[in-house]
């Protein structure tokens, strides 16, 4: 379940529970007021790192997740409340409701399973946005939870506060809290779901063209993160012991976006850092909000120094360090860089479905331009076949078609006999059909490794997945890099790693679109030699984009050529060499004629 | 049915000036990709302008073109100072930077003018009314309908006859092939936040003439409206936010008239429920963006 070194996870659990468990010990001694202040600390920082397993992960912020801290809340509350005094404050509970009375451990349970239905059911609904869409959405799914928590007041006592609910959240039963939430964040991270969220963040397009399920990840982390948002709305209400709907809106919701943004939203070491800053600026702040001496001057009393202060660090973070202070990475990966120990496999196996690809009548249509027009093709197991064309021919919107990126306006394609036209990205990689992109898309803050990785395990089940990976990348040459994040290759290695990627996926049909762009001759000569190796040792059949004619005639059994979008010639390469029409495609009319 | 006329008066008034709002605010997003939280306080700003001229004994005439000369130098002040570091960062960067803006620009409110709501004194006339074939219709209702009307009239000349207007449309369907067009970056940002203040300003205006008073947190509420409007209508298509901004307004106001006693203190859960809804349907909105069609591959 875990993707990363076992080693990664047992420092940084051991870290949290240490740190966790001497501040609590520090606070007690200290005394009541730093116990107050730590207690609320820990709370907060159960919904910073819940809002970070959303946000994070996911690349989209969020605005709305106060509302499940509130639902958290008022719906633990309802349960621990004394039955008397809900009588008396709630006369109108149905009869269930109000004769309950239970402890703070289980209505916390219940709170939080209730909240996760509730997000399931939320993040069904808005997983379909994308981009700002999905972030606003969250801004409106805050106001109408709050809207209903003043509305419904036979449950909720409306905009009045909501009292008396036992304080039974002390300062340990908040570290309790707080360990699991960062032990679960950190866990979520470097899970399976985690890594292919994570993927998807960096690059939609290809996280699906190596069969990640993108929306079924964020829904997981939506109801996860929920979950942690309820625990900690739970607790907050058993710490304070009233609860009143506005606590639960835009001022705290501010507070600990500011939280998660200024530490960096994608670690745990992120939120860690962040609440901490928040939190020390706001205590030494506040001391100053009163107005004070120095140096003999008295300083007059501003009101709301503390939100200036929150907004300058704010300002600070963003222009200066865009990814907040802890960065990209967690503590433990920057001092102990490295992946999980595998057994290398042998090699890529074979890739059991070897049955030829036939196209037909594929056509694609933008507005008026009909970028590909009733082009019959057939890609065989074993085989190389080549893709040429002038620029804008057609040669990438087929790919596409074929690759389940874009959806053909007329045309099936079917492997063997089975139809594949119709069916989105992620499941045609997990029907053996790979592909490279013409403009390099990997998952840029990803280690190379672990970008190969997310293909392995999320094709064929994620069977032996390490090891698929690990071969992969020593059969394209790239293993030496396996560390490094993939952002910071060159631009040959870039390709080559995007190749790995694509045969993790373990295919039967690899789709290469210009892989030898930007590579000089000695890499060309050598991406020829993997690419040949590959359809002898595994079988592969290939589709081979490239204006490169000296790899393609060296390379290709077939050459299929494409001019407006039309399949003017297929043949063998020399064929394609003297076909007048694939001249004049090319150079233009004879003038000699 | 006078009740269903009278409501749908109010409508287009009210959703004339979200309509307004949500168009400052894809005027922006259009061509940096930023989601501006601040929009908000520029709406304060003019209608702390309009106060202050109130006081000053400044005639209202006078008022209005300053508040919205304000809001207009207060949004590329915003821009100059806040958001040119952060142009080129992610989405979530600019969007978080804004709400930094629009959070510090509230306490200064609050501790340079008062945490208090404020009177603003207007011209009697706008608080009359007037009867037209048995409806009486507010002439502050009428301002509104109006104003938006003839903004909207100027605003589709200016994007359409205008160098700088043509210019914007452009970096909004490629920013990058438009700078190599020689369309100047700077140029082109400015003038649209220079837009989006005038645009805020006039809002801004709408708005205290409805309720002939201002407070820090004036903006907040109508922008965190606009939003809902710009994303229900296409987030970053001018058109769509035009159609979200009205539609948004006609729920508001028509589940006020019509919603039972009982419902009504859900009618803003019910109605962004119904945006949501429709959004499920729409997810990119009414009328989508240009943009978004045009990733390539």
């Amino acid at each position: 379940m875990i993707t990363s070194p076992r080693k990664h996870i047992i420092v940084s659990v051991t870290a949290i529970v240490l740190a966790v468990v001497v501040a609590a010990v520090l606070a007690t001694v200290l005394g009541t007021a730093s116990e107050r202040v730590l207690t609320v600390f820990f709370i907060s920082l159960i919904a910073v790192v819940g809002m970070g397993v959303y946000s994070g992960n996911s690349g989209i912020l969020t605005f709305g997740h106060l509302s499940f801290m509130a639902i958290g809340a008022y719906a633990a509350s309802l349960l621990t409340l004394p039955a008397q005094l809900k009588i008396a404050t709630l006369p109108k509970l149905p009869e269930w409701l109000a004769t309950t009375e239970m402890g703070l451990l289980p209505a916390t349970l219940i709170a939080v399973l209730l909240t996760c239905a509730v997000a399931l059911l939320i993040g069904l609904a808005i997983g379909k946005l994308e981009g700002s869409a999905a972030v606003i959405s969250t801004l409106g799914l805050l106001i109408i939870v709050h809207g209903i928590a003043i509305g419904w007041r036979d449950v909720t006592r409306g905009s009045q506060t909501f009292f008396g609910i036992p304080r039974e959240a002390s300062l340990w039963v908040a570290a309790i809290g707080v360990i699991i939430a960062l032990i679960v964040a950190r866990l979520y991270r470097d899970s399976i779901s985690g890594l292919r969220l994570r993927a998807g963040r960096e690059n939609a397009i290809a996280a699906s063209a190596v069969g990640v399920r993108i929306r079924r990840e964020r829904l997981i982390s939506f109801v996860l993160s929920a979950a942690l948002m309820a625990l900690s709305g739970a607790l907050i209400a058993h710490f304070l012991g009233a609860i009143s709907p506005k606590k639960f809106y835009f001022t705290d919701t501010f507070l600990l976006l500011a939280m998660l943004i200024v530490g960096g939203m994608t670690t745990v070491t992120g939120a860690i850092t962040g609440a901490v800053t928040i939190t020390i600026v706001i205590e030494v702040l506040r001391r100053f909000e009163g107005g004070f001496t120095l140096a003999g001057w008295d300083m007059p009393a501003i009101f709301g120094t503390t939100q200036i202060g929150i907004g300058l660090i704010i300002l600070f973070a963003m222009f200066r360090k865009p990814d907040g202070l802890a960065g990209l990475k967690e503590w433990e990966e920057r001092l102990f860089p490295g992946r999980p120990g595998t057994k290398a496999a042998p090699d890529i196996a074979q890739s059991a479905k070897a049955e030829p690809l036939t196209a037909t009548g594929m056509t694609m249509q933008f507005g008026g331009l009909v970028a590909v027009n009733d082009v019959a093709l057939t890609l065989n197991p074993g085989e190389i076949t080549g893709l040429i064309g002038p620029n804008g021919s057609g040669k990438t919107t087929l790919m596409n078609m074929l690759s389940g990126v874009l959806v053909p306006t007329k045309g099936r394609f079917y492997q063997g006999t089975t139809e594949l036209s119709g069916l989105v990205s992620h499941e045609i990689a997990n029907r053996g059909i790979a592909r490279t992109f013409q403009n390099i898309r990997l998952f840029d803050t990803l280690s190379v490794y672990q970008n190969v990785l997310v293909a392995a395990l999320s094709t064929n089940g994620g069977k032996n997945a390490h090891g698929r990976a690990q071969a992969a990348l020593t059969r394209m040459g790239v293993a030496d890099h396996a560390d490094e994040d993939a952002g910071t290759l060159s631009y040959g290695d870039q390709r080559r790693v995007e190749i790995a990627r694509a045969l993790a996926c373990q295919p039967s049909l690899l789709f290469l679109d210009e892989p030898a762009a930007g590579m000089n001759r000695d890499e060309t000569d050598n991406l020829t030699e993997t690419l040949r190796a590959l359809t002898r040792d595994l079988g592969l059949g290939i589709l081979l984009v490239d204006h490169d004619l000296k790899l393609i005639n060296q390379l290709c059994d077939r050459i299929a050529v494409l001019n407006e979008g039309h399949l003017i010639a297929e043949g063998t390469p020399q064929d394609i060499r003297n076909n007048p029409v694939v001249i004049e495609a090319y150079l233009g009319p004879n003038r000699q004629d | 049915m006078d009740l269903l006329l009278q409501q749908t008066v109010n409508a287009f008034a009210l959703g004339g000036t979200y309509a307004l709002l949500a168009l400052g605010l894809a005027v922006v997003f259009s061509i940096m990709g930023l989601i501006n939280f601040a929009h908000g306080e520029l709406m304060t700003i003019a209608g702390y302008t309009l106060m202050y001229c109130g006081i000053a004994g400044v005639s209202f005439m006078l008022a209005v073109p300053l508040a919205i000369a304000m809001a207009m130098i207060a949004a590329v002040l915003m821009e100059r100072i806040a958001f040119r570091p952060v142009r080129n960062s992610s989405g979530a960067t600019m969007l978080v930077t804004s709400f930094a803006v629009s959070m510090i620009l509230q306490v200064l409110f609050q501790n340079l003018i008062s945490t208090r709501s404020q009177a603003v004194i207007l011209p009697a006339i706008l608080s009359q009314s007037v009867t037209i074939g048995g409806l009486v219709i507010g002439v502050n209702k009428i301002a509104a309908i109006v104003a938006t009307i003839v903004m909207l009239i100027f605003l589709d000349i200016f994007m359409k006859r205008q160098k700088t207007g043509i210019a914007m449309r452009a970096a909004a369907e490629d920013f990058n092939i438009a700078r190599l067009m020689g369309i100047r970056a700077n140029t082109v940002i400015a003038g649209a936040f220079a837009l989006s203040g005038m645009l805020a300003g006039v809002a801004a205006v709408l708005w205290v003439s409805q309720r002939s008073s201002v407070d820090p947190h004036m903006g907040f509420l109508p922008v965190v409206k606009a939003f809902i409007a710009a994303i229900l209508g296409g987030l970053g298509s001018l058109r769509g936010a035009v159609a979200g901004g009205f539609l948004l307004g006609f729920i508001e106001i028509y589940l006020a008239a019509f919603l039972p006693p009982g419902l009504q203190e859900f009618r803003d859960p019910i109605g962004l429920s119904i945006v949501v809804a429709i959004l499920l349907f729409r997810p990119n909105g009414l009328i989508p963006a240009a943009s978004l069609k045009s990733e390539k591959v």
